[in-house]
C-alpha cells in the first residue's frame, strides 16, 4: 500500500485568522487508494486543514502549496475543488429534506437533455449509484423520510455522481448508531478496493484504528506525526498520546479546593431526542457534586454532555424519560428553567450568542436578566439598583467597557463570557454548570475565568465544567467524570487525572466501575 | 445651582408664554352653531365660497364622471371646489377624514355621496355645528338630523322599471308563461340598493305569486341576493354558483334582476363562461361598456339616470343656497333617514333598450355615437 | 462645539432606535411645518388638530398593539377584522337587548379578551406562526362580522358614542377655553418637569453624571412650550369640543403601556423574547406564556379601537376596520421596530403613526386625492425603513453625526447615555 504513488500533498500550510493561528507549517501527504485519517483533539486543526484543501478558504488567504495528482493547485471555491474531483462530505449533512433521493444526488449536477433535466437518465443513474453504496431504497422517496445513516449513504452517492477520486469525511459517523457506523466503514474498505481514495476525520479511535491505513495527527495547528497503521502497530492508546502529547502549562491560578458535603446528585438520569423517538441522548447517568468542589465532564463532541446539562437544567433539551435529581438530601422535580432558578441550578451555554445572550440588550440588561426580580419592587425593575448590580459585577469580574450601558455585541469574547458569568452569578446559584467557559477565548481571559471560577468554589458553591480541552481539566477540576455516547463511563480524582487514561475512556463504551 | 434654576424657570416661563401669545383661543369669533340643525341658513355666502365634494371609491364609472363634472362645474359657478373619492380599501374610514378636512377648511356646502349611509352621523354633525350645508347626493344619509338636503333619481321607480323592462324582455323572447329568472341586488350598506330592490319586487312580487315567474334557486331574501360592495367579482362568483347549483342540466335560466351595469356584466360573464344562452339581463347607470352589450344585443336594458342632469341640479341647488334662497324640492315626505324626514328633490330615471337607445343618449356624447348602428 | 456634542449625546445618542425615533421626530416637525405652510395655517388650527386625534386614536391604539407583537418577534393581520368583529357584537347586542353602554363596552372587551385568547392559543401552545393564525383570525372575524351583522349597518346608542365622538364637558368660569383641558395641560407640565428632575435624581444615585443642566432645561422647556401650544389649541376649539374623549384613552393607554414595556418584568421579557427566544427560554423567561398575552393583549386593543371607530362613526358596519392592520404595522416600522423582533417602542411607534396620521390629514387639506395619499404613504414607509438599513450598514447611528460630520475632524466618542425617558413618551401623544 505504501508503495502506492501520491495522490495529494500539503505542504507547509499556514492559515491564520484574526489573532489567531490555526495552521502553522502544516504537512500533508495521502497516497492514491489509501484510507488516511486525521486526528486531533478539538481545535486543533483539522477542519480548517480539510476547508483549506476544499477551496472553502480559497487560493490566497493562506500560504504552502497543494500538490494534487502531479500538479500544483489553486482552487479559488469549492466548485473548483469539486471539478477536480476533491469532495468534502460534513458533519451537518448538505441535502434537502423536501427532496427525493434521486433529486438530491444530483442537486447542482442535474444530467441535462436540451436545456431541461433529464430525468429519466437522472433516475437511472441514482439506481446504479444507491446500488453501489449498498443503499436499497425507493430512488423517489423524500430524504427527510430516511434515517440518519441512509442520508450519509446519499451523500457518498452524491459524491460518486460527481466522479469522486478523493472523498473527505468530516466526522461521518458522529450522529450514526452502531449498525449504521459498521456499514459505512464497510463501504469506506469498499470504495477503497475501488481505488477511490479518501480521508476521515473521526474522534472514534476505535474506528480509526480498524479502518484507517495512515493516520495524522494535528495538535495546536502542528503537525505531530504521520502513522502507518500496519508497519508501525498503531493502537489507540499510540494515537492518545499523539494528539495530548502536550506539557501542561501552568495555566490555572492557584488554588485549594475547600470540599464539603455532597449536595446534589443525579441517579439513572435518562434522557430521549426530541425528535427521534428511538435515540436516547442520555443514558442512566448518574453522578453527584460536593460543595465547594469543581466537578469537569470529560467527553468529545457530541457525547451528550451539553444534553445532559440542560436537560438537568429544567428539561430544556430532549424529552425526560426517568431518572431523578436531588439537592441537600431530597428529590426535587425541576420542570422548568424557572424551577431550576428557583431551586439553585445556573447553567452557561457553550454557544453565548446562539442562546446564552440577547445581543440587542446592553450589558446591565443582559446581567440582570435571570433573575429580574431581585431588581423589581412590585414587577416594576429600579433603574438604580440594577446599574448597582451591573456596576459591582463589571468592577469584580473586570469586564472591559468604559459603562455598562454598552451593548454586549460591542465587547470581546472573553468579556462577553464575563457577562453571561455575572448574569448567572447574580442568580444565587448554589450549583453552576459552565459548559464551554473558554470556548473562543484568548489565553488572558481564560486564567482570569478560571480565577472567577475558583473564587466560586470558594464560597462554597459546587461548579459543573464540560470541556473538550482536557489540560483545562485537569488543571481546574477537583474530580472528573468522562461521558460517552450519553452515559457517564469513569470517575477520576485530579490525583489520577492522566490525559491518555481520559482520553482512552472518552473513546469507548467500556464502562468502568463508578467508585 | 440656584442660578441655574432661576435661568431655567425663567426659560421655560418664556417658552409658554410665547406659545400662549402666538396661539390663542378660536372660540372668540366663531358663529354659535345653529340650534338643532334647521334647514336652510339665514342668508348666502360668498360667491367664490368653498365647495366640499365627498365621494366613495372610484368603483363605478357614474362616480368618476360625477367628479368630473363637479369639478368643472362649480368651476364654472365660480365657486372654489374640493372634490375627494374615498380610497379603495378603506372607504368609510377615509371619507370621514375627507369631510373632516373639508370642514376645517371651512366649506360652506359639502355634497356627500356617501359610502356607508350610516357611518358619517359626527363628521355631518361637525360640518353642521361650523355652519356648512349638508346635501347628501344620490344616497341618502341616515341616522343624523344635520342633513339638509337629498337630491337624486328616484329610486323606487328605477327599480319599478327594472322590473317591469325585465318582464318586458322575457315576453318578447318566449311569449310564455312561466319565465324562470334570478334576482341580484346591491350593496347591503347602500341604502339605495334596498329600495331598487322594492321597486323591483313590486312588479314581480304579483307574477311569482301567482306562478308566472319563478325564481329558480328560491333565493328572493335580499340577503341572499345581495352583492356586498357592489363588486363585480361577486356578482360573478354568486352567478357561478347558481349554475352549478341551479342550471347545471339544460334547464333553462330566462332573465336575471340586476341592479346595475357592473353586476349586469359580470353575470354576462359568468352565463356565457358556462356555454348558456345568455338571458334577459337588466341594469342601470348607462355604462359605456353596457350600451356596447345592449347595442350587441347582450345586455338587455339599463336606466338612464344621467349623472349630468344630477350634478346640474346639485350645482343649482347649491348656487340657490349661495343667494340665500330656498332650493326647489319636489318631495318632502317620502324619505325619512330614521331621525328626520329629509328634503329630497328627486329626478326621473329612463329605461333604455336597444329601440330607444338612440333617443335616450342623443344628448350624451361619449354614448351617443354607440348607438349609431 | 462641545456643547454641540453634549446636545448630541443627551438628546440623541443612545442606540439605533433612539436614533430612528428622533428621526422621526424630526421627519414629523417637518411635516407639521411643511403642511402649516402649505396649507395657510390649517393644519394646527383647534379643529384640524381635534378631528386628526380623533381619526387616527383608533390606529395609533392598535400601533401600541402590534409593537409588543413585533417586538416579541410575531405579527397580527387580524386586527381589523377583530375590531369590526367586536363592533358588531357590542353593537347588536345593546340594540337587541337595549343594554347600557358601559356594559357594552365591557362586553366589547371581553369578546376582544376571548379572541385573543384564541388566538394566543394556536401561537405560544401549538406553535403555529402568527402569521398564520391571525391571517386565518383575518377571514374568521370578517367573516363573523358579515355573519352576525348581515353586512347590515347597525347603529349604537347615543352614550355609547362618547368614548368615539366626545369631548370635555365645559365646566368652571368662562375662560375662553375649555377649562378641564386646561388642567390636563397643567398637569402634563408638572409631570414633566417632575420627570426630568426625577432621571437627574437618578443619574445621581448611579453615580453617573447628569446631563449638564442646560440641557435639562431646554429640554424641559421644548416639553413644556409644545404641551402649552397643544393645550391651548385643543381647549380653544369650537365651544363643546375639547381634547377628545379617544384622545384621553389613547394618552393613557401610552403612558400606561410605555412604562409597562419600558419598566417592568413583563416589558422586558418581551424585548427577550423578540431578541433571542432560547436565551430568554434558558433565562427563566415562560415563552408561552409571554407569547399568549402579547397576542392576547393585541386582541383586546383592537376590540377597543373597534369600538372607538363604532362609536365616532355612530355606527357598526361591514367596511369597519379594512386595512387597519397595514396602517399599524406601518406605524410600527415606521416608528423604528425591527422585523426581526427585539427592537423598538411605544413611542416610536406613536410618533411613527402620527407621521402617517398627519400626512394623511395635511394631503387631504390640500384636496389630494386618495390614490395619491396612498402612493406617498407607500414611499414613506419604504424610505424610513431603507434610511435605516442604509445607516445600520454604513454603522453610522447618529442622525446630528452625519449633519455635522462635513464640519467635524474628530469622530464623536460613542454616545453612551440613553436619553431621558421623559423625553419622548410624554412629548409623542401630544406632539399633534
Amino acid at each position: 500500500m505504501t508503495s502506492a504513488p501520491v495522490l495529494l500533498e500539503m505542504r507547509s500550510i499556514t492559515k491564520t485568522f484574526p489573532g489567531v493561528t490555526a495552521l502553522a507549517d502544516v504537512n500533508l501527504e495521502v497516497r492514491q487508494g489509501e484510507i488516511h485519517a486525521i486526528c486531533g483533539e478539538n481545535g486543533a486543526g483539522k477542519s480548517t486543514l480539510m476547508k483549506v484543501l476544499s477551496g472553502v478558504h480559497p487560493h490566497g488567504t493562506y500560504t504552502g502549496d497543494i500538490v494534487y495528482q502531479g500538479e500544483q493547485v489553486r482552487f479559488s471555491d469549492i466548485r473548483a475543488s469539486e471539478h477536480a474531483g476533491i469532495v468534502i462530505i460534513h458533519q451537518e449533512l448538505a441535502l434537502v429534506p423536501g427532496m427525493s433521493i434521486t433529486e438530491n444526488i444530483f442537486l447542482g449536477n442535474e444530467p441535462r437533455k436540451r436545456g431541461g433535466i433529464d430525468w429519466k437518465a437522472a433516475q437511472r443513474r441514482a439506481l446504479e449509484l444507491m446500488a453501489e453504496v449498498g443503499l436499497q431504497e425507493d430512488p423517489d422517496t423524500l430524504i427527510k423520510d430516511i434515517g440518519v445513516g441512509k442520508q450519509q449513504l446519499v451523500e457518498i452517492a452524491k459524491a460518486f455522481a460527481k466522479d469522486v477520486k478523493l472523498l473527505i469525511l468530516d466526522e461521518p459517523t458522529a450522529a450514526l448508531n452502531e449498525a449504521d457506523s459498521r456499514h459505512l466503514l464497510d463501504l469506506l474498505r469498499g470504495i477503497r478496493e475501488r481505488g477511490v481514495t479518501s480521508i476521515i476525520i473521526s474522534h472514534k479511535l476505535n474506528e480509526i484504528e480498524a479502518v484507517a491505513d495512515t493516520i495524522t495527527i494535528l495538535r495546536d495547528g502542528h503537525t505531530i506525526e504521520s502513522l502507518d497503521v500496519k508497519a508501525d502497530g498503531v493502537n489507540e492508546d499510540r494515537i492518545v498520546r499523539g494528539m495530548v502529547g502536550r506539557e501542561l502549562h501552568s495555566r490555572f491560578p492557584e488554588h485549594t479546593p475547600d470540599i464539603g458535603e455532597v449536595f446534589f446528585e443525579v441517579r439513572d438520569w435518562t434522557v430521549r431526542h426530541p425528535i427521534s423517538a428511538d435515540r436516547l441522548v442520555c443514558k442512566g447517568s448518574s453522578f453527584d457534586v460536593r460543595r465547594g468542589e469543581i466537578v469537569g465532564f470529560a467527553g468529545l463532541m457530541g457525547a451528550g454532555r451539553t444534553e445532559l446539562a440542560m436537560s438537568l437544567f429544567g428539561r430544556s433539551y430532549g424529552v425526560y424519560l426517568s431518572g431523578q435529581i436531588f439537592k441537600d438530601g431530597e428529590e426535587v422535580q425541576l420542570r422548568t428553567v424557572s424551577d431550576a432558578i428557583d431551586h439553585g441550578l445556573a447553567y452557561v451555554s457553550e454557544d453565548r450568542k446562539a442562546i446564552g445572550l440577547n445581543l440587542l440588550d446592553d450589558i446591565k440588561t443582559s446581567m440582570v436578566a435571570a433573575k429580574l426580580s431581585k431588581v423589581s419592587t412590585r414587577g416594576v425593575v429600579d433603574p438604580v439598583r440594577e446599574y448597582r448590580y451591573a456596576e459591582e459585577y463589571r468592577q469584580s469580574l473586570r469586564v472591559k467597557t468604559p459603562s455598562v450601558d454598552e451593548g454586549v455585541t460591542k465587547l470581546s469574547g472573553g468579556n462577553q463570557q464575563k457577562v453571561v458569568l455575572a448574569k448567572w452569578m447574580f442568580t444565587d446559584p448554589d450549583l453552576l454548570i459552565l459548559d464551554e467557559p473558554t470556548r473562543g477565548i484568548d489565553v488572558g481571559a481564560k486564567y482570569e475565568i478560571y480565577g472567577i471560577i475558583q473564587r466560586l468554589a470558594d464560597q462554597g458553591k459546587g461548579v459543573i465544567i464540560i470541556s473538550s480541552e482536557l489540560p483545562e481539566l485537569i488543571g481546574l477540576c477537583d474530580r472528573i467524570y468522562t461521558v460517552f455516547e450519553g452515559t457517564v463511563t469513569g470517575e477520576v480524582t485530579r490525583a489520577e487525572a492522566d490525559p491518555e487514561h481520559l482520553m482512552k475512556q472518552m473513546t469507548s463504551t467500556k464502562k468502568t466501575p463508578i467508585r | 445651582m440656584r442660578k441655574y434654576l432661576t435661568r431655567s424657570a425663567a426659560l421655560i416661563g418664556v417658552a409658554a408664554l410665547l406659545t400662549l401669545s402666538a396661539c390663542g383661543s378660536e372660540r372668540e369669533g366663531t358663529a354659535a352653531p345653529t340650534a338643532g340643525g334647521s334647514a336652510a341658513p339665514a342668508k348666502g355666502f360668498a360667491a367664490d365660497g368653498l365647495i366640499g365634494v365627498a365621494l366613495p371609491s372610484k368603483t363605478s364609472e357614474n362616480w368618476v364622471l360625477a367628479g368630473d363634472l363637479f369639478t368643472n362645474g362649480l368651476k364654472e359657478a365660480g365657486f372654489t371646489s374640493d372634490v375627494q373619492y374615498a380610497g379603495a380599501s378603506t372607504t368609510v374610514a377615509d371619507q370621514q377624514a375627507q369631510i373632516s378636512a373639508m370642514v376645517t377648511k371651512g366649506a360652506k356646502v359639502i355634497v356627500i355621496g356617501a359610502t356607508d349611509a350610516a357611518q358619517l352621523t359626527t363628521q355631518v354633525k361637525q360640518a353642521k355645528e361650523a355652519g356648512a350645508v349638508v346635501i347628501a347626493y344620490d344616497r341618502l344619509i341616515t341616522n343624523t338630523p344635520d342633513v339638509d338636503y337629498y337630491i337624486a333619481f328616484d329610486n323606487f321607480k328605477v327599480g319599478q322599471l327594472q322590473g317591469q323592462a325585465l318582464l318586458d324582455g322575457m315576453k318578447a323572447k318566449k311569449p310564455e308563461a312561466p319565465w324562470t329568472i334570478e334576482l341580484f341586488s346591491g350593496s347591503p350598506d347602500d341604502n339605495n340598493a334596498g329600495v331598487f330592490f322594492n321597486g323591483a319586487m313590486d312588479v314581480l312580487k304579483p307574477l311569482i305569486d301567482k306562478g308566472d315567474v319563478v325564481v329558480g334557486s328560491g333565493q328572493t331574501d335580499v340577503k341572499q341576493t345581495a352583492i356586498q360592495g357592489w363588486k363585480a367579482e361577486g356578482a360573478q362568483q354568486r352567478m357561478d354558483s347558481l349554475i352549478t347549483s341551479t342550471y347545471n342540466g339544460d334547464k333553462k335560466l330566462d332573465g336575471v334582476l340586476s341592479p346595475n351595469d357592473t353586476l349586469a356584466r359580470a353575470i354576462i360573464t359568468s352565463v356565457k363562461g358556462a356555454g348558456k344562452d345568455i338571458p334577459v339581463v337588466t341594469g342601470q347607470d348607462s355604462e359605456v361598456e353596457s350600451v356596447k352589450s345592449i347595442m350587441a344585443g347582450e345586455q338587455y336594458s339599463t336606466i338612464n339616470k344621467d349623472t349630468r342632469k344630477l350634478v346640474a341640479e346639485t350645482i343649482a341647488m347649491v348656487k340657490s343656497l349661495q343667494a340665500g334662497t330656498e332650493p326647489t324640492i319636489n318631495d318632502k315626505d317620502t324619505y325619512d333617514n330614521g331621525v328626520k324626514v329629509v328634503p329630497s328633490y328627486l329626478l326621473p330615471p329612463v329605461i333604455v333598450t336597444k329601440d330607444n337607445a338612440a333617443e335616450s343618449y342623443a344628448n350624451d356624447p361619449k354614448l351617443a355615437p354607440l348607438t349609431q348602428g | 462645539m462641545s456643547r454641540i456634542k453634549d446636545l448630541q449625546k443627551n438628546l440623541f445618542g443612545g442606540t439605533t432606535s433612539n436614533a430612528r425615533q428622533f428621526g422621526m421626530i424630526f421627519t414629523l416637525v417637518a411635516i407639521v411645518l411643511l403642511f402649516q405652510i402649505w396649507t395657510n395655517g390649517l393644519t394646527l388650527t383647534s379643529g384640524n388638530l381635534i378631528a386628526v386625534v380623533s381619526q387616527y386614536s383608533y390606529i395609533l391604539i392598535l400601533a401600541i398593539g402590534m409593537l409588543m407583537v413585533i417586538v416579541a418577534g410575531h405579527i397580527d393581520l387580524s386586527v381589523g377584522s377583530v375590531a369590526a368583529f367586536t363592533g358588531i357584537v357590542v353593537a347588536k347586542t345593546m340594540q337587541e337587548f337595549a343594554l347600557p353602554w358601559p356594559v357594552g363596552i365591557l362586553i366589547g372587551l371581553a369578546v376582544g379578551a376571548l379572541i385573543g385568547a384564541w388566538q394566543g392559543f394556536w401561537v405560544a401552545y401549538v406553535g403555529v406562526p402568527a402569521f398564520i393564525v391571525t391571517l386565518a383570525g383575518m377571514l374568521l372575524f370578517r367573516g363573523g362580522n358579515q355573519y352576525i351583522g348581515n353586512a347590515d349597518t347597525v347603529p349604537v346608542p347615543e352614550g355609547f358614542r362618547t368614548i368615539g365622538a366626545g369631548f370635555l364637558p365645559e365646566v368652571g368660569p368662562d375662560t375662553g377655553y375649555n377649562n378641564l383641558t386646561l388642567l390636563l395641560g397643567l398637569a402634563a407640565c408638572a409631570a414633566v418637569v417632575w420627570r426630568e428632575l426625577k432621571s437627574r435624581q437618578t443619574r445621581r444615585e448611579m453615580n453617573a453624571d447628569p446631563a449638564p443642566m442646560w440641557i435639562s432645561v431646554l429640554r424641559m422647556a421644548v416639553m413644556v412650550g409644545v404641551i402649552v401650544f397643544a393645550t391651548l389649541r385643543f381647549a380653544g376649539g369650537r365651544v363643546g369640543t375639547s381634547l377628545p374623549i379617544s384622545g384621553i384613552i389613547l394618552i393613557a393607554l401610552v403612558l400606561a403601556y410605555s412604562h409597562y414595556t419600558r419598566n417592568t418584568i413583563g416589558g422586558r421579557h418581551i424585548y427577550a423574547v423578540g431578541g433571542n427566544a432560547r436565551a430568554a427560554e434558558l433565562s427563566g423567561v415562560k415563552l408561552k406564556r409571554v407569547n399568549f398575552l402579547v397576542m392576547m393583549n393585541m386582541s383586546v386593543l383592537a376590540a377597543l379601537a373597534g369600538m372607538i371607530f363604532v362609536a365616532r362613526s355612530s355606527a357598526s358596519g361591514p367596511q369597519d376596520g379594512l386595512s387597519w392592520e397595514l396602517d399599524a404595522i406601518a406605524a410600527v416600522f415606521i416608528g423604528g421596530a425591527a422585523v426581526s423582533g427585539g427592537l423598538g417602542t411605544i413611542s416610536g411607534s406613536i410618533v411613527g403613526g402620527l407621521v402617517m396620521a398627519l400626512l394623511n390629514n395635511g394631503l387631504q387639506l390640500e384636496g389630494v386625492g386618495s390614490d395619491m395619499v396612498q402612493i406617498i404613504k407607500g414611499l414613506v414607509l419604504l424610505l424610513a425603513v431603507a434610511f435605516d438599513v442604509y445607516n445600520k450598514s454604513q454603522g453610522r447611528f447618529s442622525i446630528i453625526g452625519s449633519l455635522t460630520r462635513p464640519f467635524r475632524r474628530d469622530d464623536p466618542s460613542p454616545p453612551t447615555d440613553r436619553p431621558s425617558p421623559a423625553s419622548d413618551s410624554d412629548k409623542a401623544p401630544v406632539a399633534g
